[in-house]
């Protein structure tokens, strides 16, 4: 390690914002995640491929379409919420029923099938060849802090780490406030218990599963602008990140998600900057993270009972 | 006995043909493919293998993903022994195998205690670290650039025997997968496959068969990966790619989870499918040429159809074989085989069970607190109160479910708290459950010979030697329990399928599958719940009758008829707490009882 590098406040900074803005993303696209497996309790493994196509969707209004960034989110959001919509009836509905433990089973089973079809038809619909967006999308200038030659935050920097954070205030008030947001609790406290109250179930994990494609739709977006590398892989990329930070925030806890995208970003960011062969290990520490987590504190680390979670 | 009676299986009444027919139509396109080209005779082989690699861990309803991973740790252990350490080809194969096997053990060590979501992030995570490792390791395995690490060495020396070497090794694991089928283990793992914690109550160790199964599908899929490495002749990073667990996961979920045979069935037609239909229908249809994501989407759409229309797979169409049964190996039963009744039923004065201050608490509330009491051997105590007063909560301690918060449980002296259901079961204590919890795909006799599990010594490889010891502990096994269900009035139900029989059946079965574990205490929850008054007064007759085998019994009942015939003793919880205890006129006549039964003014 070059220690001399740790003294230096500018570099320090500047990893400082590039790991918030990365951490802000696995944030964002974990909380979607951890959303419905709150309510469902059921792992949705086609999160990842309604990322990616997602970000192709926002690639083709904005790079295709030639429309400006925010007509490019809304259309990523729309298209994960559409995405995850007929995830639920296809892939998850037929598939709920009184047994439990074969549904968690089974609706994982048929989400990973769900996943294969989308990649692959991704592959032979968009070839595998990188897609980028043109530079008039993203400002070739950043703006730096401190004149030039201080901390460098891109375009898509500033936008990911405002838009996560509405994205995430938003869904925190929606939550905690909005009726909808109580009868979401409720049905993650207890299934039966929101049922016997007369809480419509389906309904409410209909608008789960639109709010956590919407979710995963605004991450595929935003990651899309910050790498400027779409692929039909891209997905496989993030979900195993995602799947760390949902295990590390706690499974079904949305603060302990956001929490630990940041943590997640912050560490990789660093590991790179700081350590001879940091951009290698990087893809390990995900992993590293999610074994030394589930050996060690398998509820993470704001782990809760079930019956406190969302 | 009834061995010719149709299993009640709703395949079996449709008729046995039509999976016969699937099973042909596959076998056939295989052969024909194999004949054309064969070199797809090695895939067929080594996917029929990852199908069992996927078998092993599927049976026990575990999502694993980690069977590519585990392939490509085989393919590269394999090959860099062979290509770059100089060992024989044959011997690297095995060599590869064994180290899938150890890395499994390692990764298996955290994640299989934990719950089924998480060994699917995991063994995720673990194919994805392949993956990166196989990058970050290019002296070894050629990095990510796809560089022929093996190209010609084990390519050339196996080439004449390769394929005969891999038919026979797939015979062979073919054949232990089908003896094990049929031996105790099988029988274990089929019981931890329905309902894990019923299983641990019958002493089976449910974080062992899960290991073990694990264990398994690691070292298959090894072989597998060795196999691949040399009939290929190079490796590639995305030889093992996410998409290929997904297809090995398609080919056990397409075929069922329930039988071995199923996932080699469902790989003989992922294999054949997707090449079927690029020859046949491409020429008709010409995108279909270079429509290589075909397979994948074929494995894809075979996952989420099967899973949801028939998740019992291919496998579960087939009828299933009675459980054997070899009367003739054993002579007549001599009369009065059964186990002599003693002279004087009732307490001998010897304490079996004594609970010391116990109590559990969850989240606050005191679901049971500060009881004490002793179970001698031989007695029958009826343990009363009204709903949550803590009954349940006693029994799910006693027999290790849950720890208490506080107190102790000790068995002929020894404290036992804590120690888990798997060793309390294996001390001889037995039970039955409220909402009954039997092996429903299981038939009445399986379930009961599982309840026999800790009383039969034979090993796995006794299983699969079939040592002559082995199969008549079997047909021993089988003879018992049908004398068990016999003397539960249940004869003639061997064969039916248990989660098909009616309530009071059920209820019967579950018992004899308790008593098949040879207790010296036998605790029943609610036994007559939904039993009509004859059923309830033939229950108490066989109450009185294990009573007579000196049996310890500890019954929670609320026909209080049957309490009162055939306890010695009594014992009252309300709110958790004990109120009272005694012999039952005294207990009846008690104030505090009457007062938590009726009110008071």
């Amino acid at each position: 390690m070059d220690m001399s590098l740790l003294a230096d406040p500018v570099f320090l900074a500047q990893n400082l914002v590039d790991g918030l803005s990365r951490g802000a993303l696995y944030g964002v696209f974990a909380t979607g995640f951890t959303l419905i497996f709150g309510v469902l309790d059921i792992l949705n493994l086609a999160h990842a491929a309604t990322f990616m196509w997602c970000a192709f969707a926002g690639w083709l209004v904005m790079a295709k379409g030639g429309l400006p960034l925010p007509a490019g989110l809304a259309a990523a959001m729309a298209a994960g919420s559409a995405i995850a919509l007929v995830l639920e009836f296809l892939a998850f509905r037929p598939l709920r029923r009184e047994r439990a433990r074969a549904d968690k089973l089974g609706s994982m089973i048929s989400s990973i099938g769900a996943s294969l079809i989308m990649v692959s038809v991704a592959e032979a619909v968009f070839g595998v060849q990188t897609r980028r967006f043109p530079g008039s999308v993203l400002n070739p200038k950043p703006f730096f802090i401190g004149g030039p030659g201080g901390v460098r935050i891109s375009r898509a920097q500033i936008l990911i780490l405002a838009a996560s954070i509405i994205l995430m205030a938003v869904l925190g008030l929606f939550i905690r406030k909005t009726r909808m947001g109580k009868a979401i609790r409720a049905v993650a406290a207890s299934r039966k218990a929101a049922m016997l109250l007369g809480i419509d179930v389906n309904s409410v994990i209909v608008i789960t599963f639109l709010v956590g494609g919407a979710l995963a739709g605004a991450a595929g977006i935003l990651v899309a602008l910050l790498t400027n590398d779409i692929v039909p892989g891209m997905g496989g990329q993030i979900e195993l990140r995602g799947l760390a930070v949902v295990i590390l925030g706690g499974m079904g806890s949305m603060e302990g998600a956001v929490l630990s995208g940041f943590l997640l970003g912050l560490v990789e960011t660093f590991t790179i900057a700081y350590l001879p062969d940091g951009s290698d290990i990087k893809d390990a520490i995900a992993f590293l993270i999610l074994f030394l987590i589930l050996l060690l504190k398998p509820d993470g680390i704001l782990g809760r009972g079930k019956a406190e979670r969302v | 006995m009834s061995g010719a009676r149709p299993t009640g299986r709703r395949a079996a009444a449709r008729g046995p043909k039509g999976p016969w027919i699937a099973a042909f139509l596959i076998v056939a396109a295989d052969a024909y493919l194999c004949a054309r080209n064969p070199r797809d005779l090695d895939r067929l082989l080594i996917n029929s293998m990852l199908a069992l690699s996927a078998f092993a861990t599927l049976h026990l309803r575990m999502l694993s993903l980690a069977s590519a991973g585990f392939a490509a740790v085989g393919a590269y252990s394999s090959a860099i022994l062979a290509a770059k350490l100089g060992w024989p080809v044959y011997l690297s194969i095995p060599a590869a195998a064994l180290m899938c096997g150890a890395v499994a053990l390692v990764i298996g060590l955290p994640v299989l205690r934990l719950k089924d979501v998480y060994l699917a992030i995991c063994t995720l995570g673990f194919g994805e670290v392949v993956r990166v490792s196989i990058i970050l390791l290019p002296d070894l395995t050629g990095g990510s650039t796809g560089a022929n690490l093996s190209t010609g060495f084990g390519y050339e020396t196996m080439k004449q025997t390769r394929t005969w070497a891999l038919g026979l090794t797939l015979a062979v694991l073919c054949y232990l997968f089908w003896s094990a089928s049929r031996s105790k283990t099988g029988r274990a793992l089929r019981a931890i496959r329905e309902n894990p914690e019923a299983a641990e109550a019958m002493g089976i160790d449910v974080v062992a068969g899960r290991n073990f199964a694990f264990l398994v599908s690691a070292l298959i899929a090894g072989l597998a990966g060795a196999f691949y490495a040399h009939s290929v002749g190079s490796l590639e990073n995305g030889d093992f790619r996410f998409s290929r667990a997904v297809d090995i996961l398609g080919y056990a979920v397409l075929g069922g989870s329930g039988a071995w045979f199923g996932p080699v069935l469902g790989a003989g037609f992922l294999t054949a499918l997707p090449i079927l239909l690029r020859d046949g229908l491409g020429s008709s249809l010409g995108f279909l040429k270079d429509f290589a994501q075909l397979p994948n989407i074929l494995s894809g759409l075979a996952l989420m159809l099967v899973i949801i229309l028939a998740p019992g797979g291919l496998a579960s169409a087939f009828p299933r074989l009675p459980e054997r049964r070899r009367t003739q190996t054993r002579g007549p039963r001599p009369e009065g085989a059964a186990p002599a009744p003693s002279p004087a039923a009732g307490p001998k004065g010897k304490v079996l069970l004594s609970l010391k201050g116990l109590g559990r608490s969850f989240g606050g509330v005191e679901a049971l607190a500060d009881l004490s009491f002793d179970i001698e051997e031989g007695g029958t105590y009826g343990l009363i109160g009204p709903n949550g007063a803590g009954k349940t909560t006693l029994i799910n301690l006693v027999s290790g479910f849950i720890p208490p918060s506080y107190g102790k449980i000790e068995w002929l002296g020894r404290e036992i708290q804590g120690r888990g259901a798997c060793r309390v079961a294996r001390a001889g204590i037995a039970r039955t459950y409220q909402d009954i919890r039997l092996f429903g795909e299981m038939s009445v006799l399986e379930n009961v010979v599982a309840g026999r599990h800790i009383r039969l010594r034979s090993s796995l490889p006794a299983a699969w030697l079939r040592l002559p010891s082995e199969r008549r502990e079997e047909a021993d096994a089988s003879e018992e329990s049908m004398d068990l269900l016999d003397r539960l009035g249940l004869p003639g139900l061997a064969d039916r399928e248990a989660g098909q029989l009616s309530y009071g059946d059920r209820r019967r079965v579950e018992i004899a599958r308790a008593l098949a574990l040879e207790p010296r205490l036998l605790m029943l929850d609610e036994p007559a719940a939904g039993m009509n008054e004859r059923e309830t007064a033939a229950l108490g007759d066989f109450i009185v009758d294990l009573k007579r085998q000196g049996v310890a019994l500890l019954v929670v009942e609320h026909h209080m008829d049957l309490i009162m015939e055939v306890c010695d003793e009594i014992i009252v919880l309300n709110f958790g707490r004990k109120i009272a205890q005694g012999a039952p006129p005294e207990v009846a006549r008690d104030e505090a009882v009457l007062e938590a039964y009726l009110g008071r003014d």
